[in-house]
């Protein structure tokens, strides 16, 4: 974005974006395409594409500027073969934003996004013999940007994509919430027996070594020929570009910033791979099979009242009395170890225990878990877990925070307050394990 | 035909030369990383595979070299060597700020060529496809442009100037996949681009030779093999643009560039020659396997074992054209054969060659002719090899073929044979539509406190010269000092107190190079224990003669401190009182009464104590005690 200055030099001399400019200054004399700035240009900076492809930033208050004519017209994608063909299993892709659905538009700045199968197939050849792909836009919004709002419209277009016979969804996603996405579509979908993927890209798709185009290509794999029938992410397995995982929606969390192979199962293991020929190899773990359950019905309530709080050595418990107060219903805790908060601290004020137990007979479900990630909390094993067990606090098994999060907003979305209290630390789509493996560790 | 070289003829014939010029730059770190940029390849460690593909940049367009390199369709490994590489050489992780070092060196020579720097820096992203960079592009961000520099009195423009990443090297290649190192990614590399005004293949040795000694006047760059890579851009009338990648010897570099001439020049004959004789080429892909069922090429049968294929087309009036050389041991067929290898069969067999010795038969020949409808004047070429690979290799040895006829193709060449200064195909030229904005680190603003510290430093080889001619009084030493890797070692040994330059050049120069064909390791001695050496000599600690010795026994005893040294093999200068009393107890028996005895003296002196006593400060003793002598 120009400062006003700048913009109002371009528009009196009818100058925009890619046009060819000639800029005189301090002893140069070079034409260009003008290119739109960002923020990270500085204030009298305007940006000009030399002809041998590079951008140079020239001081707009030292220089001349004169319009030369019109630049290279905007890319047009190319027509590519239809992508509707006859006798392949039918998947609807559903996009919501974020990295892998788009590309960068260099000629305003802004996100283009890849709506067009045309476009798609274009970037993404393979996907022709994979199946008969039908594009449905939702929403373009990164995922740090994204609510409940959107997981319920996603969930909803799912629902009506199994309801009108398509045999699968892959859900393209922004990364940073996408197990927060994936734990929501697992409880509002629950018995959809269906693969639902869901899946992004952890390098934009303007670079040549984008982890987008093979997570794509696996997930739509997955969703046309896999019997799998839960929600799930699907993406990188390692930092190479051989194989990508699936993992349970709810047993999954992002481990790493910027790696591909940031989504990693927490305390379950991958339920399937898919390399990048296409082959699915199915891992041990129990999975729900893909089928025809006619009774399925989309639950996509959900109660925004319901916060996430970190529990830490100097932490002030008064965040508790602050969100009843603010007539909050749920609070889940993450707390340390096997699921402590400080409660016999020698120090007035720290411990958490009162405000614990004032939250509870307010009516406030208060559920514990570890902020460890790998592993299941305790409330037996130490005094200190004892008495916030018996403030009422709720322990809840293995379950990631994330997961424990969004599992009592979708409760208390659709469920009484004592049916969401008491299925809180109960399975219902896979989110709890019965047994914690030893392999489960670190994979 | 020695007037071919002239500049007059290179005029005639437009002939067109730049320079690219690549080098890297010795800073602590890489461009973007934190990792150490000095250090040796050490080639273990975990290996990662990856897959690339050109995706459109910028302006749209999916650049054409970038889109070969994907047909290819390859693998990569990248072997991430221990300690060597991090995510962000891996693209696993976003880059870190620019180097400040890298770009106060690039400031400094922008100002050395009197170039103007862009009021912001762009970091740019430069689409590479071949693998050699894990992202699929490198980082390189324009830091100079509109400069020149003067090379043998004549003004050689400098359009532009970069600051770029290294490239990760290469340790094996093969069909399916290609196999890097990337401890070398991410490390400052300077890249400086002339305009082809280039007039003659000499002179462009001579500008790479210059700028060359500017890089290293800078003494900031690395040295040794591959730190320095020339790439020259050739083109005459009715030719094209020629990219040769990758010359590492300055001293070949006219020749090469002089084949390239000569290549272009045969071409396009051989294209005349096939317009005049109306010449096409048959688009249609014929399978063969069936004519070699019993061969005797043990090459094809081998093939067809395998489940291979042999595939041929023809070529409409090419009878000896295919076989028409263009360089020294390379022919049109040659060319052909470059494309089609590029989609993994080991070459072409084509029907200008000697059939026996393929060992295929004059009934097999017939067949072949028979099969593909030949006439008299036509010609053939085959591959063999799996159907898929032998089929695409067909394709792409039919494309190189038509354009024999029209034109020829602009291409990035490699060095195929050193000795006969011939290059081969390595892919088609890269188009201008490869670059687009690195949006994950943040452009650079330029200010004025940045330019005054680069003027500062700027250097001029010119100056840096007539400085050293008359340091030195020799033109040859001054060149000699201007070429080697110690001139910043020079430099710091010249600024010392009651230093002796012209003895430093020759010890540093010369004594080196001695001792080093003594079998004595040189390198070994770090340039402290140089200097330290040097600073005895220069404070009279000891003598000229010691200078050398001293060396030698450094090298030898790399990392033992130099005062033991001198303690341990007696090379201490004896001078003054010291000295005087020496010759006192060395005299007797001597007589000082004529010159000849005191000139036998002193020789025997001195066989003696060579090392440890000043020549000059002898003979003035010496005589000062004759002439004590004859007065008594």
């Amino acid at each position: 974005m120009y400062a006003k200055k700048i913009t109002e030099f371009f528009d009196a001399n009818g100058i925009s974006f890619g046009d060819i400019i000639k800029v005189e200054a301090d002893g140069i004399s070079e034409e260009g395409e003008l290119m739109p700035s960002t923020e990270a240009n500085a204030e009298n900076i305007i940006i000009l594409k030399l002809k041998n492809g590079y951008n140079a930033g020239i001081d707009f208050d030292k220089a001349k500027i004169t319009r030369i004519g019109k630049g290279i017209p905007a890319h047009e994608f190319p027509k590519a073969a239809s992508m509707v063909k006859e006798g392949m299993p039918k998947i609807s892709l559903i996009y919501t934003g974020g990295t892998i659905g788009s590309k960068l538009d260099y000629k305003t700045g802004g996100v283009h996004m890849l709506l067009k199968p045309e476009e798609l197939l274009y970037e993404v050849p393979e996907l022709s013999g994979v199946a008969d792909i039908h594009v449905e836009p939702l929403s373009s919004i990164s995922s740090e940007d994204m609510s409940y709002i959107e997981w319920q419209k996603i969930a909803e277009r799912v629902y009506e994509a199994k309801k009108s016979g398509f045999r699968g969804a892959v859900i393209t996603i922004g990364t940073d919430t996408m197990h927060y996405a994936s734990a929501a579509l697992s409880f509002m979908l629950a018995g959809i027996e269906m693969p639902v993927v869901l899946t992004g890209a952890q390098r934009s798709s303007d670079r040549g070594s984008s982890d987008a185009f093979m997570n794509l290509y696996c997930s739509a794999v997955l969703a046309a020929k896999s019997d799998i029938g839960e929600v799930g992410i699907c993406m990188h397995k390692s930092s190479s570009d051989s194989e990508c995982g699936f993992i349970r929606g709810t047993k999954v969390r992002k481990m790493h910033t910027s790696r591909r192979d940031a989504f990693r199962p927490i305390n379950n293991n991958y339920i399937a791979s898919v390399s990048s020929d296409g082959t699915i190899k199915y891992g041990e773990s129990e999975y729900v099979r893909a089928g025809k359950n006619s009774a399925n019905k989309l639950l996509s309530g959900f109660e925004s009242k319901v916060a996430l709080v970190k529990a830490y050595p100097n932490s002030d418990p008064g965040i508790i009395d602050y969100y009843v107060g603010k007539g909050y219903k749920g609070i889940i805790i993450e707390g340390t170890g096997l699921g402590h908060t400080p409660v016999s601290t020698e120090h007035e004020g720290y411990s958490w225990l009162p405000n614990i137990k004032r939250a509870v007979d307010k009516g406030v479900i208060v559920g514990m878990t570890s902020q460890c990630l790998y592993g299941r909390v305790n409330p037996s094993v130490y005094r200190n877990l004892r008495l916030l067990s018996s403030a009422g606090v709720i322990y809840c098994e293995d379950m990631t925070p994330e997961t424990a999060y969004v599992k009592l907003g979708w409760l208390l979305g659709n469920y009484k307050r004592e049916e969401a209290s008491k299925m809180l630390a109960e399975n219902l789509v896979g989110e709890i394990s019965g047994r914690s493996l030893y392999e489960d560790f670190l994979v | 035909m020695e007037n071919r070289r002239d500049e007059k003829y290179y005029k005639q014939i437009g002939f067109m030369c730049g320079l690219e010029i690549h080098q890297r730059l010795a800073t602590d770190r890489k461009l973007f990383c934190g990792c150490n940029a000095n250090l040796e390849e050490q080639q273990h460690g975990p290996t990662i595979t990856r897959r690339l593909r050109a995706v459109a940049g910028e302006l749209g367009e999916i650049d054409r070299s970038a889109k070969f390199e994907e047909l290819k369709e390859r693998n990569f490994k990248y072997l991430i060597s221990d300690g060597h590489a991090c995510l962000v050489d891996i693209d696993e992780e976003p880059p870190h700020l620019m180097n400040r070092d890298a770009l106060e060196i690039a400031l400094k020579l922008a100002a050395s060529m009197s170039m103007k720097v862009p009021a912001e820096l762009e970091p740019m992203r430069k689409e590479v496809v071949d693998g050699s960079n894990p992202s699929a592009f490198q980082r390189s961000t324009l830091t100079g442009f509109n400069g020149r520099i003067t090379v043998n009195g004549n003004k050689i423009e400098i359009p532009s100037m970069f600051l770029e990443e290294e490239s990760a090297g290469i340790i094996s290649n093969s069909e399916s996949y290609a196999e890097y190192d990337t401890s070398r990614i991410g490390i400052p590399l300077i890249e400086i681009d002339t305009f082809p005004y280039i007039k003659t293949p000499e002179e462009a040795k001579d500008v790479a030779l210059h700028i060359g000694t500017l890089l290293r006047l800078t003494g900031f760059v690395q040295r040794g093999i591959g730190s320095i890579r020339q790439d020259v851009n050739v083109s005459i009338s009715g030719g094209s643009r020629i990219e040769i990648k990758g010359l590492q010897e300055l001293s070949d570099m006219d020749k090469f560039i002089e084949n390239e001439v000569v290549r272009q020049q045969k071409l396009l004959e051989i294209s005349k020659l096939l317009n005049s004789r109306n010449a096409g080429v048959d688009f249609e892909k014929t399978d063969l396997t069936d004519v070699f069922s019993s061969t005797e090429s043990k090459m094809i049968s081998a093939s067809i074992t395998a489940s291979g294929s042999v595939i041929g087309f023809k070529l409409k009036h090419f009878k000896g054209v295919i076989g028409m050389e263009v360089n020294p041991g390379r022919r049109l067929g040659t060319e052909i054969s470059d494309y089609a290898k590029m989609a993994g069969v080991k070459g072409i067999i084509h029907s200008d060659e000697d059939m026996s010795k393929y060992k295929i038969s004059a009934s097999e020949l017939d067949a072949i002719r028979d099969k593909l409808g030949m006439d008299g004047e036509d010609a053939f070429i085959i591959v063999t090899g799996k159907k898929e690979i032998a089929s695409k290799a067909i394709g792409l040895a039919m494309e190189r073929a038509k354009l024999a006829i029209s034109t020829i193709p602009p291409e990035t060449r490699a060095v195929d044979n050193r000795e006969l200064f011939t290059t081969r195909f390595m892919r088609p030229l890269p188009g201008g539509s490869r670059m687009y904005p690195e949006t994950d680190t943040r452009p650079i603003l330029i200010t004025s406190s940045m330019l005054k510290n680069a003027e500062s430093g700027a250097i001029s080889v010119s100056k840096e010269r007539a400085k050293l001619v008359e340091e030195l009084s020799s033109e040859d030493l001054a060149d000699r000092m201007m070429l080697s890797p110690k001139l910043q070692l020079y430099r710091e040994l010249a600024a010392s107190k009651n230093a002796d330059r012209q003895f430093i050049a020759n010890v540093i120069l010369q004594k080196f190079r001695e001792i080093q064909r003594d079998g004595i390791n040189t390198d070994a001695i770090p340039n402290a224990a140089v200097k330290e050496i040097f600073a005895l000599f220069f404070d009279g600690k000891i003598t000229k003669q010691a200078v050398e010795q001293l060396i030698r026994l450094a090298a030898k005893k790399a990392g033992k401190p130099i005062s033991e040294i001198v303690e341990s093999n007696g090379l201490s200068r004896k001078t003054g009182k010291a000295l005087e009393s020496l010759i006192e107890s060395e005299l007797k028996g001597h007589s000082l009464e004529d010159k000849e005895h005191t000139s036998m003296f002193i020789k025997s002196f001195m066989s003696k104590y060579r090392l440890n006593v000043d020549g000059a400060e002898l003979n003035d003793l010496v005589s000062k005690l004759s002439a004590k002598h004859s007065k008594k």
